[in-house]
C-alpha cells in the first residue's frame, strides 16, 4: 500500500493494481488468468459495439454479450450438470446414454467475474453508462482483487467513475478501510471458522439422525457461520478498496434484523439481489405485470439465483424456497395492507422470528450435501426421527445461541443505521478497546483456517 | 484511534506470551500438514524416508541414523495416523526407488478409510496436492514467528482450545469422545520430534498423558442407527489392507526400492492392552507373512526394550540411543533380499 499511494502517477498507480489483481488471481491457477482477460476484453470490445451501432442492431451485440458470458459460465460451471440431468431425463424416457465425464476445473471467482463484466455490456445498452475508452481501466473494474474472488459483484458502471479521478490518501478513510479489514477478519477467521462452523459441520457432516437440539442448533450455526463467512468477506473487500481510495458499496446491511423476505434480500447479498432485480425481474416486468405474472417473475428470479450458487439441485431447492416465501409476502402485505399493527413492536419481532424461521430451513437445502441429508435434518429438527445421537457439548450449544442472540441484538439496534454512521457515534476510547479486542482474537486463532464458502460460487 | 489500537494490541500479546511461557510453553513448530508436505517435496528417488504412526516420529533420531545409514533420512511419520495412504503414495511415485522404514501399530495401520488414523494421512496428502504459492508463503512466514513466539501453539492455546477448556457440565446424552493428549513435544523443521521434559519427568502432565491413551485407543461403540451393512464394509476395508500393503511393497521392490516394517517400544499399561487387543500372533505375523518384508519387532532384542515415560513414546536422550541400537538391525534388514 505504501507502494501504491507513493506513486505520483494515477496512471501508475492503476496499472499496478492491474498487475497486483492479474498476479493475484493468477497464483491460484494461471491459464485461467488468460480467461479472465479474454473475457473482460471481449466485453469492452462488446460495449464498444453496443454503443456505436444504430438502434436495431444494439440487441444482436447485447445478446452476443450475454450468450459468451454465460456460455463460458454454463461450460465450467454447469457443464457436467446438465449432462447428467439430460442422461437421467432421456433414462426416463427410455433412452440409455452414457455422457462423458468432464474433468473440468472450475475457475475460482467466475460467477462474480462474469456478473462484473456482463453489468458493463447490459448498463451500455440501458444507456445506464457510456462505453469507457480505456481498455485498462475495464481490466482493471473487473479483476480489482479485492472483490475479484468473492464480491461483492461491482457493476463496471459504479466502478469506472472512479478510476477517472485520482483520490487523494485520507487519513479518516484509511482507518476506516483498516477497521473495516479488522472487522472483516474478525467475522471470518474468529467468529465464523472458531465459534459456529465445528458445530455446523459436525451437524452437517453427521452420518445418522441427531437429536432435535443438536438438528436445530447446528442449522443455526450455520446461518451465522455462512453470515459472518461472507459478510466477512465482503467487509474486508470493501476495507481494502477504501485503503486504495476506491468505495465500494455494502454488500450486507443487518439480515438478520429483516422483518419479512423483501427486507431480508434488501440486507443479504446486496449486489446480488440489486443485480438480478436491475437486469432479471425488472425486464421481467417486476411487479407491473399483474400479481400472478410478478409471482412467477419472483419465482424465476429466485430459481436462477438459486442456481447461480451451484450446479446442486439443493441449491435450486433454497431459492425456490426464498422465492415462494416472497410470493406469500406480497400476498400476505396485499392482505394486511392496512393493518397498523405490522408497525408495532412486537409484531415486528414476531415478523422477524418468522423470517429467520424460513430462512433457516432454507439453510438446509444450501448447505446440506444432498436432499437425503436436508431431509434427515429436517426430520430431527421436527421432532420426526425416533432415534438420534447427541453430539454437541453443551457448551457448544450455548457458544452458538450466544454467538447468533448478540449477533441478533446488535443487527436489531443498528437495523435503520449504518455501521459507519453507528460507530461514528461511539467515543474513540471504546472503538479503540472493540478494535483491540478484535484483534486480539484474531492473534489468538492463528492456524490454518478454511477457505471462504463463497470461493466456490 | 488506530495508533492506540495498536498499542493496545502490542501491550496484550506481550502480556498473553509472558503467560504462555509462565505456564511452560517454549517457541516451537506446529506439527502442520504445511510442515509434512515441506518434506514430502524433499523425497528424491533414493531417499531414506520414515512413515508411521507417532512412535516413529518420537523414537527415530535423525542425525543417529544418518550416522549409521549413510543418508539422511526425511521425517514423514504422523501423529495418530495410519501410514498406508502414505505408503501407497510413494508406491505410485514411478520415480522414487529410495528405503521405506515403516512403524506399524497393527489396530491403526488397518484402519479403514472413514476412520480418523486414515484420514489424518489422506488430509495431509490432500495439502501437498492442493496448496497454493500463497499457502506455501504463509506456512513459512508462519514458521518464522512459531519459532519466536510461545503462545503460537495451535494443538493448545488458539482460542478455539481454550473455549473447549471451559468447564461446562454435558447432557446425559452425550457421548463425550476420548481427549487428545496435550502439548508435550517439540518439532523441529525437519519433523525431528521430542517429549518436552515436564512430559519426561513424573508428575501431573505425565501422568495426564499416560492415562489418555487407553481411552484414545478404545474402539468407539457404534451407533446404533449405523447399518450393518456399514460395519461389514468396514471390516471388509481392514481385511483388504494386507493386500493392499502387498500391491504397494510389490510395486517399491519392483523398482529396486526396499522397505522395512519396525514395531517399536512401549510400555505399561498400555502395552498390556495393546497385546490383548491385537496380539503380535495376529494381525502383525499375518502382515509379516504376506509381504515378506523384513522387519524388527522391538522385543526380540533386549538392547531395544525401553521404559517409556508415558507408556508410548522415548524421551529425546532414549530416542538417540534407541536409533543408535537400531542401525545395527536396520542395516541387517535392508541387507536381507
Amino acid at each position: 500500500m505504501g507502494g501504491y499511494w507513493s506513486l505520483r502517477s494515477w496512471d501508475a498507480r492503476k496499472n499496478l493494481l492491474l498487475v497486483a489483481s492479474y498476479i493475484f488471481y493468477g497464483a491460484w491457477n494461471p491459464p485461467f488468468a488468460l480467461l479472465l482477460f479474454a473475457t473482460t476484453t471481449l466485453d469492452y470490445w462488446l460495449g464498444a459495439r453496443i454503443a456505436a451501432a444504430p438502434a436495431g442492431a444494439r440487441k444482436g451485440w447485447l445478446v452476443a454479450s450475454v450468450t459468451a458470458n454465460l456460455s463460458m459460465l454454463g461450460f465450467f460451471k454447469y457443464g457436467n450438470f446438465l449432462l447428467e440431468n439430460t442422461q437421467w431425463l432421456l433414462a426416463r424416457a427410455g433412452i440409455a446414454y452414457h455422457p462423458p465425464h468432464l474433468d473440468l476445473f472450475l475457475p475460482i471467482g467466475i460467477s462474480f467475474y462474469t456478473f462484473h463484466s456482463l453489468s458493463y455490456t447490459l448498463d451500455v445498452y440501458r444507456g445506464a453508462t457510456t462505453p469507457t475508452r480505456s481498455l485498462r481501466d475495464f481490466l482493471l473494474a473487473v479483476s480489482f482483487f479485492p472483490q475479484l474472488v468473492a464480491g461483492p459483484i461491482v457493476r463496471a458502471a459504479d466502478f469506472l467513475p472512479q478510476c477517472a479521478t485520482p483520490p487523494n490518501p485520507l487519513k479518516h478513510r484509511l482507518q476506516w478501510g483498516l477497521f473495516l479489514m479488522s472487522l472483516g477478519m474478525f467475522q471470518k477467521i474468529v467468529l465464523a471458522d472458531t465459534l459456529l462452523a465445528p458445530v455446523a459441520d459436525s451437524i452437517f457432516g453427521h452420518p445418522g439422525p441427531v437429536l432435535p437440539l443438536d438438528a436445530w442448533t447446528g442449522v443455526i450455526a450455520f446461518s451465522g457461520q455462512i453470515f459472518f463467512d461472507f459478510s466477512g468477506y465482503s467487509t474486508c473487500a470493501i476495507g481494502a478498496a477504501l485503503c486504495l481510495g476506491f468505495h465500494l458499496k455494502d454488500n450486507f446491511l443487518f439480515p438478520f434484523a429483516a422483518v419479512g423476505f423483501s427486507d431480508f434480500w434488501r440486507r443479504w447479498h446486496i449486489s446480488l439481489s440489486t443485480f438480478l432485480r436491475d437486469y432479471l425481474y425488472f425486464p421481467l416486468g417486476g411487479n407491473r405485470v399483474g400479481a400472478v405474472r410478478a409471482a412467477v417473475n419472483l419465482i424465476i428470479v429466485m430459481f436462477l439465483g438459486g442456481l447461480w450458487h451451484g450446479a446442486k439441485w439443493t441449491f435450486v431447492v433454497w431459492g425456490l424456497i426464498h422465492g415462494l416465501c416472497l410470493v406469500v409476502e406480497h400476498a400476505f402485505r396485499t392482505l394486511t395492507k392496512d393493518g397498523a399493527w405490522k408497525e408495532t413492536l412486537p409484531a415486528k419481532l414476531l415478523l422477524c422470528l418468522v423470517t429467520y424461521f424460513f430462512v433457516c430451513i432454507s439453510w438446509v437445502f444450501f448447505r446440506a450435501p444432498d436432499f437425503s441429508g436436508a431431509g434427515l435434518l429436517l426430520g430431527a429438527m421436527a421432532g420426526q426421527i425416533p432415534v438420534g445421537e447427541a453430539i454437541l457439548t453443551t457448551r457448544e450449544i450455548l457458544q452458538v445461541g450466544l454467538v447468533i442472540f448478540g449477533l441478533w441484538l446488535v443487527q436489531w439496534r443498528l437495523r435503520d443505521t449504518s455501521l459507519e454512521a453507528a460507530i461514528g457515534r461511539k467515543p474513540a476510547w471504546l472503538i479503540a478497546a472493540v478494535w483491540t479486542l478484535m484483534l486480539g482474537g484474531i492473534i489468538l486463532t492463528q492456524g490454518s483456517g478454511n477457505a471462504f464458502i463463497y470461493f466456490q460460487f | 484511534m488506530l495508533l492506540a489500537t495498536l498499542l493496545l494490541t502490542a501491550l496484550g500479546t506481550v502480556a498473553w506470551e509472558i503467560r504462555a511461557r509462565a505456564l511452560g510453553y517454549a517457541p516451537c513448530l506446529n506439527d502442520t500438514s504445511d510442515l509434512w508436505a515441506d518434506q514430502r517435496e524433499k523425497v528424491a528417488p533414493d531417499s531414506v524416508v520414515i512413515i508411521g504412526d507417532s512412535r516413529a516420529l518420537f523414537d527415530m533420531d535423525l542425525d543417529a541414523l544418518q550416522q549409521g545409514l549413510g543418508s539422511r533420512p526425511l521425517q514423514l511419520a504422523l501423529v495418530g495416523s495410519c501410514a498406508y495412504p502414505i505408503l501407497d503414495n510413494l508406491a505410485n511415485d514411478e520415480t522414487f526407488h529410495g528405503t521405506i522404514i515403516c512403524s506399524i501399530i497393527p489396530a491403526i495401520w488397518l484402519a479403514p478409510p472413514e476412520a480418523p488414523p486414515y484420514k489424518n494421512s489422506l488430509t495431509a496428502l490432500n495439502r501437498l496436492r492442493t496448496r497454493t504459492v500463497a499457502q506455501k508463503a504463509s506456512h513459512h512466514l508462519g514458521m518464522l514467528l512459531e519459532e519466536q513466539i510461545a503462545f503460537m501453539k495451535q494443538d493448545d492455546l488458539v482460542l478455539s482450545q481454550l473455549v473447549a477448556k471451559i468447564p461446562v457440565p454435558n447432557r446425559a446424552a452425550y457421548m463425550a469422545p476420548p481427549a487428545l493428549p496435550p502439548f508435550f513435544a517439540t518439532i523441529a523443521r525437519d519433523r525431528r520430534t521430542r517429549m518436552t521434559e515436564s512430559c519426561v519427568l513424573p508428575g501431573a502432565l505425565q501422568e495426564r498423558v499416560k492415562q489418555g491413551w487407553i481411552p484414545l485407543f478404545s474402539p468407539p461403540k457404534f451407533p446404533d442407527f449405523m447399518p450393518k451393512e456399514v460395519l461389514a464394509g468396514m471390516a471388509a476395508s481392514s481385511e483388504a489392507r494386507f493386500g493392499q500393503t502387498v500391491v504397494a511393497v510389490n510395486k517399491i521392490r519392483a523398482r529396486g526400492g526396499k522397505v522395512v516394517f519396525i514395531r517399536f517400544p512401549h510400555s505399561g499399561e498400555l502395552k498390556k492392552f495393546e497385546d490383548a487387543g491385537l496380539p503380535r500372533e495376529g494381525p502383525w505375523t499375518r502382515l509379516m507373512n504376506e509381504t515378506g518384508v523384513p522387519n524388527i519387532y522391538y522385543s526380540d532384542y533386549p538392547e531395544l526394550v525401553y521404559e517409556c515415560p508415558e507408556w508410548s513414546h522415548l524421551s529425546g536422550p532414549q530416542s538417540v540411543e534407541f536409533t543408535q541400537r537400531l542401525v545395527p538391525h536396520l542395516q541387517a534388514a535392508l541387507a536381507k533380499k
